[in-house]
């Protein structure tokens, strides 16, 4: 946006100097000093197309960061949905999971079901059996992994979040 | 790039360069037309910004993103007519760029606009006049012309400048119209899209 003001004052200035040099050579003819104003408007006319040159590419390249991120974002959602299936969680716990992945507590998660804690509980305690893990940090450590060390085939999680990363190598998590 | 464009929303996603310059030129048309008197030094002030405001917008309709290039939006009355018939049937497509019929308004705001302006620079026989202490500099000028076919001329030039200003601001109203109808018929927040630059996705999706 600051960028876009000031694109729009160098043009400003560009269509004043036009419009002076123009004006100065109806009425004064055309001398050395005119001809270098002439120069410079010219000089600063060519900076404009190139700056708006510039700032075609931040927004291109902004774009691009954004496109790689939901790509990655979208991936992962669609991680988490294929791992519940194959845990063969039942509707209910699969709502549990995500809340639970999403950081919410048992208390937080009973009021958004509109049910009681127990509840929640004796769910997530199902999830975690299905899952195999023991608790809630490593219910997500398994989607973590599966994201960094892109697992689970035929995903295409590899592609996605290299492109995300903007090709970038990426890490791999240190053997457990 | 189209295609990130328009997976983003169902709407474009309008860049910095054309929410400014879209503002701006409203801003300006608003203040020239409406509020300040024609002649003026702010008056003057105020219409070459828009010259630079207009300057800046086409330039940009040829080195911007694809939705802001003019090869996005053709002017196309069949479009434009197949796009109104299509919103009163209730078959709302989104579009990459503008809308059919939203795009031979903006080459009819710019055309009008261009005519404005040009004729308020030929009025002003001196350009950017800086020194607005030197009062009536501009009735001083308008001293110097005694001769009969300048002064008709000018007069001519006058007319049609102010045409082309109550055309415009015609024209700019309709604009608004247009936006609210087709906003309300599809939906989708046109207004928002050209303020914070949010992809124009249907309330409640």
């Amino acid at each position: 946006m600051v960028l876009a003001a000031l694109l729009f004052l160098q043009t400003f200035c560009t269509v004043f100097f036009i419009g002076d040099v123009v004006g100065d050579v109806i009425v004064e003819g055309v001398d050395l000093h005119i001809a270098f104003e002439a120069a410079v408007a010219g000089a600063l006319a060519v900076g404009v197309v190139f700056a708006g040159l510039e700032m075609r590419r931040t927004i291109d390249r902004s774009r691009r960061a954004e496109a790689a991120v939901s790509v990655a974002s979208g991936a992962f959602a669609d991680l988490i949905s294929v791992q519940f299936r194959s845990w063969k969680l039942t509707p209910a716990e699969s709502d549990v999971a995500l809340f639970a992945l999403k950081g919410f507590d048992v208390a937080e998660i009973a009021e958004l079901r509109g049910s009681a804690p127990g509840t929640v509980r004796a769910q997530l305690a199902r999830v975690y059996a299905k899952a195999d893990v023991s608790n809630r940090t490593q219910l997500l450590a398994v989607f973590t992994d599966e994201l960094l060390s892109g697992a689970l085939p035929g995903l295409g999680m590899r592609s996605a979040v290299s492109s995300a990363t903007g090709g970038q190598p990426e890490s791999q998590p240190p053997p457990p | 790039m189209a295609a990130i464009g328009a997976s983003a929303g169902s709407g474009p996603v309008w860049d910095p360069i054309v929410r400014v310059t879209h503002w701006a030129t409203a801003l300006a048309i608003t203040v020239n037309g409406l509020i300040i008197e024609g002649g003026s030094t702010l008056h003057l002030w105020v219409g070459y910004s828009a010259l630079a405001l207009l300057v800046l917008r086409l330039l940009w309709g040829v080195i911007g993103p694809e939705e802001a290039r003019f090869s996005s939006f053709p002017p196309s009355v069949a479009g434009a007519v197949a796009h109104v018939r299509d919103l009163a049937a209730g078959r709302h497509g989104s579009h990459p760029s503008h809308n059919p019929a939203g795009s031979l308004m903006v080459y009819a705001l710019w055309a009008m606009l261009g005519l404005t302006v040009a004729t308020g620079v030929v009025l002003q026989t001196e350009p950017f006049p800086v020194e607005i202490e030197r009062h009536g500099e501009v009735a001083e000028y308008d001293d110097r012309h005694e001769d009969d076919d300048e002064d008709e001329l000018t007069e001519f030039v006058e007319e049609t400048h102010e045409l082309a200003a109550n055309l415009l601001l015609t024209l700019a109203a309709l604009h608004v119209a247009g936006v609210a109808v087709e906003s309300r018929l599809t939906r989708r927040n046109l207004v928002r899209a050209m303020i914070d630059g949010a992809p124009t996705g249907r309330s409640g999706e």
